[in-house]
């Protein structure tokens, strides 16, 4: 009895043995891989630079084959029970289809490409190779079905690689499809897809399988993906940057304050050729939209929310206003083209552009805002018409407030959306792209005596926007160079991320409000 | 009215229940006076034909088995379950000499007189100040805005005067008079409840409903909720929903029991119904049971 009772209480503490020690290993070269990888994608690094005399292909290579020896290896000694581990009877239905599907992947493209077979060929052997390997999986005990088809895995691909099958001067160009693929990227993304299942498979065995296993295993996986999608973030980022930096900083000084490429309009007067224009553009599109947009927007969310009654009326709308946010963006452009265009002045203005993406901003912050101001409580509406206020004054007071944090992530998100079309303002708004000119609307308008008393010359005038630059320069390669567009987009890029520095910090402040 | 046809939940005991069991004698004045009041949600009727005089400034207890309509007579003494689109209320509840459910009622007016304190603590996301002079600034009893403050007829000294009266009145003034702009959202479940009192004073009311305002608070708020309510009873009527028999029994002085099905089954004095009660159901009820 006493036995037992001591057996039992050492399952509870946690013991490290070899199988904890040794799989770490593949979980190591797992997290060590998939930065390679991606430095590989991101040409920080070439295949063939070499590390301590060996090439990164090579050093890839048997990074595989050892992980595919070690967890090999844990596989055996825990099924033989050499080593303590808590595995299950079964791997899993999920994780046996993720292998299948691997293997018919794997089988497929060799079938098909390397021995030159057809798809009657190929298609029922990569099936067939898929059902038995899922089979397989599914039938073994936990213990050898998360080891041993990821050591196969990186067995094949690290010996591909390191025999030179599929070197760094491995071309590939799949018939019927104009693209082509080199040997580099298919290394990197053997290293990408064999770092993930060896973390998966290392940091499972690291703790016995089992549920403990299983727990760190998925833990591990979804922090690397987590991770990998971060890095795609910092690195769109950092490539905009490392683009655009020289052009803006182009005859920049810090005394007397210069930073041409920013301050200054296009034309001949000017030695170095800037977008001022098309940055004041930008933020008075934005800024007009987003007064257009926003009162109508958050009035039709209250009354719906508030005044309607819950039903057919407010689901017909719903729908509509979903399908309006999803309606791409050159149909709002072909809408002001048609209809507003010819409506204001009749020539492209700065208000067409400002009315158009008012349009577009419209439906995202009434949908988020209905969904804020049904979140808000309602017992705040009962205790407040409970002390006899009028419901009206309820919204006001009570009611909206609540509310303004999630309408202003609308507004952020919407922002975000069109200070970087193009499509909605291609017709409406720009007649010369590069100007040297720059709208001044506040110091345009105008109070006259008679109707309509307030006129704004700016407004009815065109302007240009930093996405029709960009979009000018990159696409159809009129007027300035490559770098002028990187420039451009770092530019636009720093101009959103001010928009949503304002609006954050405006919840930020918000948020206090309501909470302290 | 006269012997209602009743169906108790047992099925055993067809009780009736007799009109002298609702007879309830007082002195004094009757702040609110329910007669025939049916409730409907859809098709379901919640309450059937309730006849009932509350006395002014005295604490009224409502008990009953959990679903018998205590909450939604009691929101029907101010008119809360307007707010409800499936409720239908027939009958009428009489205050301060008009049928509060004629057209021409001022639903203002009448919740300003009639307050009520909801079952959980629900202050406003504002400061501990802002929540209590939020009924009587949007009531323009009470204006610190930018133009009075320009025009130099600000309120701010009987605003101040204003909040340290509601939150002695509420017990709660010593805990938090030193933070007073703080969130009312940062104070404990009691504290809160005591505020929401608090809030309901400040509209100045002379009926208190209350929604089994201690239920989700420890012994010790509790007794202080229990304490506050016998004092609100000098100034206001309360009427109060309660689960807790002991409660009821300590702090009221007249308990109207209601049983499953939405009847009103006995209503007199509290001493009285907890040491002899005419029904034998309600007394079932009351030993714990039934119910
Ligand atoms: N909004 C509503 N819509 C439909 N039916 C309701 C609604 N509110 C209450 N009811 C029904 O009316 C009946 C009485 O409910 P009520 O909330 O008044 O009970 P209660 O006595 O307060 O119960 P408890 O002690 O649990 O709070 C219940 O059968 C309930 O299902
Ligand atoms: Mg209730």
């Amino acid at each position: 009895m006493s036995e037992s009772y001591g057996d039992e209480r050492a399952n509870i503490v946690a013991e490290t043995s070899a199988v904890d020690q040794l799989a770490v290993i593949p979980a190591t070269f797992g997290a060590i891989a998939f930065v390679v990888g991606w430095a590989i994608v991101f040409r920080w690094i070439s295949v063939t630079d070499t590390l301590a005399g060996i090439e990164y292909a090579t050093l890839l290579s048997i990074g595989h084959l050892l992980a595919a020896a070690v967890l090999c290896a844990v596989g055996i000694f825990s099924t033989t029970g050499i080593v303590d581990t808590e595995p299950d009877d079964s791997t899993g239905l999920f994780t046996a289809l993720a292998f299948g599907a691997i293997a018919f992947i794997g089988v497929g493209l060799t079938a098909s490409q390397t021995l030159g077979t057809g798809a009657t060929v190929w298609f029922p052997t990569s099936l067939v190779a898929a059902v038995l390997v899922a089979g397989v999986v599914l039938g073994v005990p936990e213990d050898l079905g998360v080891t041993l088809p990821v050591a196969a895995f990186e067995l094949v691909v690290g010996l591909v690689v390191l025999t030179d099958v599929i070197g760094p001067s491995w071309v590939w160009s799949p018939n019927g499809f104009s693209a082509s693929f080199v040997g580099p990227i298919a290394i990197a993304a053997f290293a990408m897809v064999g770092s993930l299942l060896c973390v998966w498979a290392g940091t499972n065995a690291s703790k016995g399988f089992g549920s403990r296993g299983r727990e760190l295993g998925a833990y591990a996986l979804i922090s690397t993906y987590a991770v990998a999608l971060l890095a795609i973030l910092a690195l769109l980022i950092i490539f905009v940057v490392q683009n655009g930096l020289n052009q803006v900083l182009k005859g920049a000084q810090l005394w007397p304050f210069k930073l041409p490429f920013v301050l200054n309009g296009y034309g001949l007067q000017y030695d170095v050729n800037g977008i001022f224009p098309a940055i004041v553009g930008t933020v008075w599109l934005v800024v007009g939209a987003v007064v257009f947009a926003v009162p109508l927007a958050v009035g039709a969310a209250v009354y719906l929310t508030e005044y309607a009654d819950q039903g057919r009326f407010t689901r017909i709308v719903e729908t509509a206003t979903n399908g309006l946010w999803s309606t791409p963006s050159i149909v709002y452009g072909l809408f002001a083209f048609a209809f507003l265009l010819p409506r204001i002045q009749n020539d492209v203005t700065l208000l067409t552009g400002q009315l158009v993406l008012g349009f577009m901003l419209l439906p995202l912050v009434l949908i988020t805002s209905r969904e804020a101001l049904q979140n808000v409580p309602d017992e705040y509406r009962d205790a407040s018409a409970a002390l006899g206020v009028t419901q009206w004054q309820t919204i006001r007071s009570v009611v909206l407030p609540a509310a303004i944090p999630g309408v202003l992530t609308g507004i952020i998100l919407g922002i975000g959306r069109i200070a970087g079309e193009t499509a909605p303002i291609l017709l409406v708004l720009v007649r010369e792209p590069f100007s040297a000119s720059t709208p001044s609307v506040l110091g345009s308008f105008h109070f006259t005596a008679t109707a309509p008393f307030i006129t704004n010359d700016a407004l009815l005038g065109p302007a240009t926007a930093l996405p029709y630059q960009l979009f000018a320069v990159i696409t159809a390669g009129v007027g300035a160079s490559q770098e002028f567009g990187w420039g451009t987009a770092l530019v636009l890029l720093c101009v959103v991320m001010f928009f949503y520095a304002i609006g954050i910090t405006t919840r930020i402040y918000f948020r206090k409000k309501l909470r302290q | 009215m006269s012997q209602i046809e009743t169906q108790t939940t047992t099925g055993e005991t067809e009780e009736q229940i007799r009109d002298e069991w609702l007879e309830y004698e007082f002195d004094g004045e009757t702040a609110l006076s329910v007669e025939d009041l049916d409730v409907f949600y859809g098709n379901d009727q919640a309450l059937q034909s309730i006849d009932m005089d509350i006395p002014e400034k005295s604490v009224t207890a409502l008990i009953g088995p959990s679903g018998c309509g205590k909450s939604t007579f009691l929101r029907c003494l101010n008119r809360m379950n307007d707010r409800i689109d499936a409720a239908r209320v027939e009958g009428t509840v009489e205050f301060a000499g008009e049928n509060i459910y004629d057209d021409d009622v001022n639903l203002v007016e009448l919740r300003k007189r009639i307050g009520m304190v909801f079952q959980s603590p629900n202050p406003f996301p504002k400061s501990i100040r802002e929540n209590i002079s939020y009924g009587p600034r949007k009531h323009g009893d009470i204006d610190t805005g930018l133009v009075a403050r320009l025009l130099g007829r600000d309120d701010r000294d009987e605003e101040e005067e204003l909040v340290e009266r509601c939150l002695r009145g509420a017990a709660l003034w010593d805990e938090v008079h030193d933070r007073l702009d703080d969130n009312a959202l940062g104070l404990s479940g009691g504290q809160q409840q005591r505020l929401c009192i608090a809030r309901a004073l400040a509209v100045g009311p002379d009926v208190l409903l209350m929604d089994e305002p201690a239920s989700a608070l420890d012994p010790i708020a509790t007794s202080k909720i229990e304490d506050l309510v016998e004092d609100l009873a000098e100034e206001y009527t309360v009427v109060i929903v309660t689960h807790n028999m002991q409660q009821a029994a300590r702090i009221s002085d007249q308990t109207a029991v209601f049983l499953t099905g939405g009847e009103l089954v006995e209503y007199g004095d509290t001493d009285q119904i907890f040491e002899n009660p005419q029904s034998q159901r309600v007394e079932d009820y009351i030993t714990g049971k039934f119910g």
